[in-house]
C-alpha cells in the first residue's frame, strides 16, 4: 500500500541519483574498453529480498530489470557490514549472472545491525579466462571452456580484503591489472551507494527507506499493470529462430505469451534443447528473469515513460521454460554467446505481445549485433594488432504509425560505432564503403529502417577476420499486417571482382592484402499493405537513393518517372493486385522451412527428444532432423506421429547398449 | 565629460539585457528589454535607444559585445539555409548513421533526428586520402563541380565539404573549396578542415555542416545589426562572444557561425567566473534557472571546458564551456499520474501560456505558482513591478492539483518545491559524479530569472553550504560579455606513440599550433580590438597504447618540449583518476590542443554596481515554507552589510529576480555587492 504520494516522488528521484551515481564512479573510473565504450556495465540498488529497486536508465547497461539476486545473497550465510560478495559463476548464482565475463560484486547496506539495502554492481571483463581471448566463443560447448568460474564468495569480509579470492581470478585472467582496475570502480560504485543510501536513512529514518523501496517497487508494479490491463486477455503463440544450430538446422525458440488481467504468463515449452555451443541462457526459470522480459519493458516504458526503472515493473510476469532447454540449460552448459539468443527473445515476444495488442507494436528489426573483428600483422611496424572494426546492427521494424529507423535497431540500440578514419589510423584496413543498404528494407505502408552496407579492403598479409553472432542470414525479420520482410543479412569476399563468393555466417577467414569484404545488414521487416503507402513517401526514398525504382513498382506498385510519381502507371498498378494482408510475413527461407517443419513436426521432435539422456539430444535432433528431410526427399512424408519412431531407430543404430 | 563605453548585450529566449561600463570599468548602467524573436537587431537598437535616453553617449561606445541566441534558435527551429554535403566516396550516409547508437532504446516510437543534409544533397566524390595524409585517389575537379552543379539546380545555398582524413591533409578540401568559390560565389561555403580539423569523421562533418547551415541567417543578422548601429554613432567592432566562453570579432562569428552556438550559457559562466574572482571563491557550481531547466557548470578558478557538448540532438566536439542542462524550471508543470504520484516536469509552461498566475490562460500549476502561492513571490513585484501575477490563479490551479493528492493548496505548493528540488538532484549528483567532484567543497553561484529563488533549496539538498548571489543576477550573461577575453581553440590529430616521436616533432607540432592561434589573434586585434597581452595554453588527449579512451592532460611549455615531461604528468593524471598507471608503457599522443586568449585591458569593477531602486524599511511577509508558518523578512541588497548577518526566513526582491533565503542560511553582503549566504549548522 502507498502510503505518501509525494515522499514517493522525492524518494524516486534519490534513488535513481544514487544508482545513476554509481553507474558514473563506474564509467569514469572503469578501465577497459566494455566499461567505456559499450558501457557493458550496470549498478543496482536490491531490496533485502534481492529485488532491484534502482537501476540507472541513463549510463550504462540500462535492460537489467529483473535480475534475480535472491539465491546469490541466501548463497551467503553471515553477511556482515564490510563484506563484499564476488561472483560470476551462472549456476550457482541461479541465473543472476548469465556469462562468466560479468563480474559481479554485491554488498550489503547495513544500518543498526539491520540490512536495509544490498548494492549489486557488474562489469563485463574483457578477459576471465578459458579457451579464447575476450572468453567468448560460440563453439564453447562446455562452461569451463568459457573461464574461471566463482561462485559467490567474499571478497571482502567486514572490511578485510581477501587477497587469495582476488589472487585466484587474476591468475586466470590474460589482463589482471584491467581487471583489478575494474573491481576497484565497482568497489568504489558500491560505497558511494552504500553513503547515498545512509543519507537517506539519516534523513528520513530507515523505517521510512524500508517503506519507500517497498512502495517504489509497488509503484512500478501498479503503473506496468495498468498497461497490461488495456491488452486482451488471450494466449499468443509465437517462434523465431536462431540459424545454424545442430547440423545446420535453425534453433527454435518459442514461446506461447497469456495474458490474464494484469497477469503476464510466458510459457516457452517447445523451445529447442539446450545447444552444444554457447548460446544458451541460464534463466534458471526465476520469475521475470532480465534475459527474457526486454521486449515487455520496452513496451511498459513506451506507454508510460515514467514508470519508475526497477523491477515491480516485471512482477507481474510468470515464466517457464523446459529443463535442459535452450532457456533452461542444466548445469555446465556453455553460456558465452548468449546475447545472440537474448536478441532473438525479444523478437519472439514482440511477436506474441503484436498479436495480443495489435496496432501497436513495431514489426521484427534486424536482430542481430555482430561484431567484426581483425586479427593481424601491421606491416608498419610490425606489431600484432586486434581490434574491433565496427558493430553491425541493421534496421529497425517499421512502427505501426511510423517508418522503422535507419541502420538501428531498439535490440541493440546501446551500441555506438567507431570512426572510420580511427579504424583507419590504428589497423592496416581500408573502409570503402560504411552507408545505409539500399532495398534492404521490408516494404509496407510503414517501411523498416535500412540495413547497413560496410565494404573493408585488407591491406596487410594473413589478416584474421572474425565475426560474432550473425544471424538473420537465411530468416529474415518478419512484417507485419501485410508489411514485407526486410532483406537478409549477407556477407560477400571480393564484391564485383574476380573471385567473388558468398560467404554465410563468417566464424574466422584469413584475408590476404587487396581481400574485401561486404557485410550488407538486415532491413527491418514493414507494416501494413505497401500499396497503401502514400507514393510521394516512395518516391522520397528512391531520390534518397534508399530504394530502386524497380522495387518501388515491385513493392510499392508506385511508377517512378524522372523526379515523380507517375500518377497514371501507379494507379493502375496499385489497381491490379491486391495487396496481402497477411499478418506476417515470414519470407521465403522460413516458409520453406516450415513447409516440412511445421510446429506439429517440430514439437513432436523435441517431445520425443525429451525421452533420451540430454548428452545424445543434440545427435539425435540432427540426425533425426536429416532423416526425416531424407524421407521426404523420397516422397514418403513422416507424420508428427511417426517422429518418435524415426528416432528410435537412429538411437539403436548407434548400437550401443 | 569625455568618456568611452564598453557594451555588453545578451539576447535571451525572453529578454535583452545590457550592460554598460565606463573607461574606468564601473558599471554605469543595466537594462532588460524585450527580445523580438524574428529581429533579433530589433531589441539591441531598443537597448541602445533606452541607454540614449538614460544619457550614455552611444557615439562613445568603443567596445561593443554580444552574444546572440540566433544559431543554436536556427539550427533548433531548423529553418537554416538548404544545405548542402560534399563527402568521399563511400560515406553519404555519415549524417544518417551518426554514431549507431539510439537516444533512447526504451521508446519503441522513438526516432533519431532527422539529418541537417537529407541524403538527396550528399554527394559523394570520388577522391580518397589515408590517415597518415596520403593519397590513395585524387580529386577530381570536373566530377566535383558536377556535382555541386547538381546541387544547386537542386536549390542548395550553402555547401558543406568534409572529406575522410582531411585532418591529416586539407589539399582536397581546400582545392575542392577554391575551385567551388570561383564557380558559385553566391554559395555559403565551408570545409571541415577549416572548421575544426581533428579525426572523427561524423563529428567533424556535422560540425561542418552545422556552420553552413545556420552561416548565411547568421551573416545577414550581423550586416543589420552592423548597419543599424551605425544609426546610434556606435563605430566599435562588433564583438561576438562563443561557445567557448571567448568572444571573436562578428565579421568572423558570421562565417563560422558554429563556434557561437553554445555562447549564451558559456557567457554566464564567464561572468560566474569573473564574480567569484573577484570574490576570492575558487570552486564554484553555477545554478542558472530559466523557465525549463537549470543550467550547471563547474568552476575550479576556470570554468571546466568539455568536447562532448550537445546541442539540441547533435554532439559539437569544438571545445565549449562545459554546461549542462538539468532538473526543473521556473515553468516546469506539476501534474499527477495514474498511480497518484506527484511528478513536476518535464513538460514546461513557457513562457506562453506560462504559469497559472500569468493569467495567459495556463490551466497548470507550476514552479512559479508555488512560489507564488506560498508568499515567496509578491504579485505585485515580479520583474520590478513590470509583470503582475494573479494568486487567485496560482490557488485554483494548486486546489485542483491538490484534490487529486488529497493536500491542501499550500500543502501542494510545498510538495512541488520538494519534488522539483527532487528531480534536480537527481541529475546534479550523478553529473557531479561523472566529473568526478564532490559538490560540497563547492560554492553554488545563482543567477537567471529563478536561480536565486531556488538556489538555497538545492544547496540544502546536496549538501551545499555556501552560495552566492551575485548582483544583478539577471543580467549576469550581458557581464559574461564585458569580461570575456578574445579565445580560441586549435587541434591537431597526431595520432602517434611516444615510441615513435622523433626529436622535437612534438614541440613542431605545438608550434604550428600556436601559429595558427597568434596568426588569429593578430587578424582579430586588427579589427580595432584593443589587447592587453596574449598568452597560449597547451593540451594533448592522451592514453595508453591499446585502450580506446582519452584522457586531457593540460600540458606546460617544458612539458610539450620534454615528451618524457608529457608523459609523467598523464601518468600523474591517469593515476588521480582511475588509482593506478603504468609507468613503462608507452603513451599515444591522439589530438594535441591548443587555445589562444588575448586579454582585454581592464575589466569591470562589480562592486561598484548600484542596484536601482532606494532602500526601504524592513518589512515582514507571512509565508507558509517546509509546512509550517514563517514571518520572513523582506529586504534589498542595500540593507545588507557584511557586518551583520540576517537569518532565513529572508526574501530579498531585486529588479530582475527573487532571492529566497530559507530558514537555516544566514546572509551577509561582501565588499563586492554580492550576497553570500551560509549553513548555519
Amino acid at each position: 500500500m502507498i502510503t505518501d504520494k509525494v515522499f514517493l516522488e522525492i524518494f524516486n528521484n534519490r534513488i535513481q541519483a544514487a544508482v545513476e551515481e554509481m553507474a558514473n564512479v563506474v564509467l569514469r573510473t572503469g578501465f577497459t574498453a566494455f566499461v567505456k565504450e559499450t558501457g557493458d556495465f550496470g549498478t543496482y540498488l536490491l531490496s533485502p529480498a534481492g529485488e532491484t529497486f534502482g537501476s540507472p536508465l541513463d549510463t550504462g547497461y540500462n535492460l537489467s530489470l529483473g535480475i534475480p539476486a535472491a539465491t546469490a545473497i541466501n548463497a551467503i550465510k553471515d553477511w556482515q557490514e564490510g563484506d563484499i560478495v564476488i561472483c560470476n559463476d551462472p549456476y550457482s548464482t541461479g541465473g543472476m549472472v548469465t556469462h562468466l565475463p560479468d563480474l559481479h560484486l554485491i554488498k550489503p547496506y547495513f544500518h543498526e545491525g539491520r540490512i536495509i539495502a544490498f548494492g549489486l554492481c557488474f562489469v563485463h571483463s574483457s578477459d576471465v579466462g578459458g579457451k579464447v581471448p575476450g572468453s567468448v566463443s560460440p563453439t564453447a560447448y562446455d562452461i569451463h571452456m568459457e573461464g574461471i568460474r566463482i561462485a559467490p564468495v567474499k571478497l571482502y569480509e567486514a572490511g578485510r580484503l581477501n587477497g587469495q579470492v582476488l589472487r585466484l581470478l587474476l591468475d586466470n585472467s590474460r589482463i589482471p591489472e584491467q581487471n583489478q582496475g575494474d573491481l576497484n570502480a565497482l568497489m568504489a560504485a558500491l560505497n558511494r551507494g552504500e553513503v547515498r543510501l545512509k543519507e537517506l536513512i539519516r534523513r528520513y529514518g530507515a523505517e521510512q527507506v524500508e517503506q519507500g523501496i517497498e512502495n517504489l517497487l509497488e509503484y512500478a508494479e501498479l503503473k506496468a499493470r495498468t498497461i497490461i490491463e488495456e491488452i486482451p486477455d488471450g494466449s499468443y503463440d509465437f517462434w523465431d529462430y536462431l540459424e545454424k544450430g545442430p547440423g545446420g538446422y535453425p534453433i527454435r525458440l518459442r514461446c506461447r505469451m497469456t495474458i490474464s488481467g494484469s497477469d503476464i504468463h510466458l510459457d516457452f515449452t517447445g523451445t529447442d534443447p539446450q545447444v552444444r555451443a554457447s548460446f544458451n541462457i541460464p534463466t534458471h526459470n526465476q520469475q521475470g528473469h532480465y534475459m527474457l522480459v526486454p521486449a515487455l519493458i520496452r513496451y511498459f516504458r513506451t506507454f508510460d515513460p515514467t514508470i519508475p526503472w526497477n523491477s515491480g515493473m516485471v512482477r507481474m510476469v510468470s515464466n517457464y521454460a523446459p529443463p535442459a532447454s535452450l532457456l533452461n540449460p542444466q548445469v555446465n552448459a556453455a553460456v558465452g554467446a548468449r546475447a545472440a539468443t537474448f536478441i532473438r527473445v525479444m523478437d519472439v515476444i514482440t511477436g506474441a505481445l503484436s498479436q495480443a495488442q495489435v496496432n501497436k507494436v513495431p514489426a521484427a528489426g534486424a536482430g542481430q549485433a555482430c561484431i567484426v573483428m581483425m586479427a593481424m600483422t601491421d606491416p608498419a611496424d610490425g606489431k600484432s594488432k586486434v581490434g574491433v572494426i565496427q558493430p553491425i546492427c541493421g534496421g529497425s521494424g517499421a512502427r505501426p504509425m511510423k517508418d522503422g529507423i535507419d541502420g538501428m535497431d531498439f535490440a541493440v540500440g546501446h551500441l555506438r560505432n567507431i570512426p572510420a578514419e580511427t579504424v583507419e589510423a590504428e589497423m592496416p584496413i581500408l573502409i570503402e564503403q560504411y552507408g545505409l543498404r539500399k532495398d534492404s528494407a521490408g516494404a509496407g505502408r510503414f517501411r523498416g529502417g535500412s540495413g547497413i552496407d560496410l565494404r573493408v579492403r585488407i591491406l596487410s598479409p594473413d589478416t584474421v577476420m572474425t565475426a560474432r553472432n550473425m544471424e538473420r542470414m537465411e530468416f529474415q525479420p518478419w512484417g507485419r499486417v501485410g508489411g514485407g520482410v526486410g532483406e537478409h543479412g549477407e556477407a560477400i569476399l571480393n564484391e564485383g571482382r574476380a573471385g567473388e563468393r558468398s560467404l554465410g555466417r563468417i566464424d574466422e577467414l584469413l584475408l590476404q592484402p587487396g581481400d574485401t569484404v561486404t557485410f550488407l545488414s538486415q532491413g527491418g521487416g514493414g507494416y501494413g499493405d505497401p500499396y497503401e503507402r502514400e507514393p510521394k513517401l516512395v518516391l522520397e526514398d528512391v531520390l534518397k537513393g534508399l530504394l530502386s525504382a524497380g522495387q518501388a513498382r515491385e513493392g510499392y506498385g508506385v511508377e517512378i518517372a524522372g523526379n515523380t510519381v507517375d500518377e497514371a502507371a501507379t494507379s493502375l498498378l496499385r489497381s491490379g493486385t491486391a495487396g496481402s494482408r497477411e499478418a506476417f510475413s515470414f519470407g521465403e527461407a522460413r516458409e520453406t522451412f516450415e513447409a516440412l517443419w511445421a510446429d506439429e513436426m517440430q514439437l513432436a521432435v523435441i517431445n520425443a527428444l525429451s525421452q533420451y539422456p540430454l548428452a545424445l539430444r543434440d545427435y539425435l535432433k540432427r540426425q533425426t532432423m536429416a532423416e526425416v528431410e531424407k524421407l521426404t526427399r523420397t516422397g514418403e512424408a513422416v507424420t508428427p506421429q511417426a517422429v518418435p519412431e524415426v528416432m528410435e531407430q537412429l538411437r539403436r543404430a548407434i548400437g550401443l547398449r | 565629460m569625455d568618456s568611452k563605453y564598453r557594451l555588453g548585450i545578451d539576447i535571451g529566449g525572453t529578454f535583452t539585457d545590457a550592460i554598460v561600463t565606463d573607461n574606468q570599468g564601473r558599471v554605469v548602467t543595466t537594462l532588460k528589454t524585450p527580445s523580438v524573436a524574428d529581429a533579433p537587431e530589433q531589441a539591441i537598437f531598443n537597448a541602445l535607444e533606452q541607454l540614449q535616453e538614460r544619457g550614455v553617449d552611444t557615439k562613445q561606445i568603443d567596445l561593443f559585445v554580444h552574444g546572440t541566441t540566433l544559431g543554436v534558435n536556427t539550427l533548433i527551429e531548423r529553418s537554416g539555409a538548404v544545405t548542402g554535403l560534399l563527402v568521399t566516396r563511400g560515406f553519404r550516409d555519415v549524417l544518417e548513421i551518426r554514431r549507431l547508437r539510439l537516444e533512447n532504446t526504451t521508446n519503441l516510437y522513438g526516432d533519431k533526428t532527422p539529418p541537417l543534409v537529407p541524403r538527396q544533397l550528399v554527394k559523394e566524390i570520388n577522391e580518397r586520402q589515408l590517415a597518415d595524409g596520403t593519397v590513395l585517389t585524387p580529386l577530381d575537379p570536373q566530377e566535383l563541380l558536377a556535382a555541386v552543379e547538381d546541387l544547386v539546380q537542386l536549390g542548395v545555398t550553402a555547401l558543406a565539404v568534409s572529406f575522410l582524413h582531411s585532418y591529416a591533409n586539407d589539399s582536397h578540401e581546400a582545392q575542392a573549396e577554391q575551385l567551388i568559390r570561383e564557380r558559385y560565389p553566391q554559395l555559403f561555403i565551408c570545409r571541415s578542415s577549416a572548421i575544426w580539423p581533428q579525426q572523427r569523421e561524423f563529428e567533424r562533418t556535422l560540425a561542418t555542416v552545422m556552420n553552413a547551415y545556420v552561416g548565411e541567417q547568421m551573416g545577414s543578422y550581423f550586416k543589420r545589426l552592423q548597419a543599424g548601429i551605425g544609426q546610434y554613432g556606435v563605430s566599435a567592432t562588433l564583438l561576438s562572444t562563443m561557445s567557448n566562453g571567448g568572444m571573436m570579432t562578428a565579421a568572423r562569428a558570421a562565417a563560422e557561425p558554429v563556434r557561437t552556438l553554445l555562447s549564451g550559457p558559456a557567457s554566464g559562466v564567464i561572468g560566474a567566473t569573473y564574480i567569484a574572482g573577484q570574490a576570492g571563491i575558487s570552486q564554484v557550481v553555477t545554478f542558472d534557472m530559466g523557465g525549463t531547466s537549470v543550467d550547471v557548470a563547474l568552476i575550479d578558478k576556470e570554468p571546466a571546458y568539455s568536447t562532448e557538448n550537445q546541442v539540441g540532438d547533435y554532439p559539437v566536439i569544438i571545445p565549449a564551456v562545459d554546461v549542462t542542462a538539468i532538473g526543473a524550471g521556473g515553468g516546469s508543470i506539476a501534474w499527477v499520474d495514474s498511480v497518484g504520484v506527484l511528478k513536476v516536469g518535464p513538460r514546461s509552461a513557457g513562457a506562453r501560456p506560462g504559469p497559472a498566475c500569468y493569467n495567459r490562460g495556463g490551466e497548470h500549476a507550476t514552479t512559479t505558482d508555488a512560489y507564488l502561492h506560498l508568499g515567496i513571490l509578491q504579485a505585485d513585484r515580479f520583474l520590478g513591478g513590470q509583470m503582475r501575477l494573479y494568486p487567485e490563479l496560482a490557488e485554483q490551479a494548486l486546489t485542483r492539483l491538490g484534490s487529486q493528492l488529497r493536500l491542501s493548496a499550500t500543502q501542494t505548493a510545498q510538495a512541488i518545491l520538494d519534488v522539483a528540488t527532487a528531480n534536480m538532484y537527481a541529475q546534479f549528483s550523478p553529473l557531479m559524479a561523472r566529473k568526478g567532484v564532490d559538490p560540497r567543497d563547492f560554492t553554488l553561484l545563482a543567477y537567471g530569472g529563478a536561480g536565486p529563488m531556488h538556489a538555497f533549496l538545492m544547496a540544502r539538498e546536496v549538501g551545499i553550504r555556501k552560495v552566492l548571489i551575485p548582483p544583478s543576477p539577471g543580467t549576469l550573461c550581458a557581464m559574461g560579455c564585458m569580461v570575456a577575453n578574445l579565445r580560441n581553440d586549435f587541434v591537431f590529430t597526431f595520432h602517434k606513440s611516444s615510441g615513435h616521436l622523433q626529436d622535437g616533432e612534438l614541440l613542431s607540432q605545438y608550434s604550428l599550433l600556436e601559429q595558427q592561434g597568434r596568426r588569429w589573434i593578430e587578424e582579430e586585434a586588427s579589427g580595432g580590438v584593443e589587447l592587453g597581452g596574449t598568452y597560449v595554453i597547451y593540451s594533448a588527449d592522451m592514453r595508453y597504447e591499446g585502450q580506446a579512451f582519452d584522457l586531457e592532460v593540460t600540458l606546460s611549455e617544458a612539458e610539450i618540449n620534454s615528451p618524457d615531461q608529457a608523459k609523467h604528468k598523464f601518468h600523474q593524471q591517469y593515476e588521480s583518476v582511475f588509482g593506478i598507471s603504468q609507468p613503462d608503457a608507452e603513451v599515444m599522443f591522439v589530438n594535441l590542443r591548443a587555445s589562444i586568449v588575448g586579454l582585454l585591458p581592464s575589466k569591470p569593477a562589480v562592486g561598484l554596481v548600484q542596484a536601482t531602486g532606494s532602500s526601504k524599511p524592513a518589512e515582514l511577509r507571512s509565508i507558509r515554507f517546509d509546512g509550517l508558518d514563517h514571518q520572513a523578512k523582506v529586504l534589498s541588497r542595500e540593507q545588507l552589510s557584511s557586518e551583520r548577518r540576517i537569518s532565513g526566513p529572508v526574501i530579498l526582491e531585486e529588479y530582475d529576480t527573487t532571492v529566497f533565503i530559507p530558514p537555516g542560511f544566514a546572509i551577509y553582503r561582501d565588499a563586492g555587492g554580492n550576497i553570500i549566504g551560509e549553513a548555519e549548522l
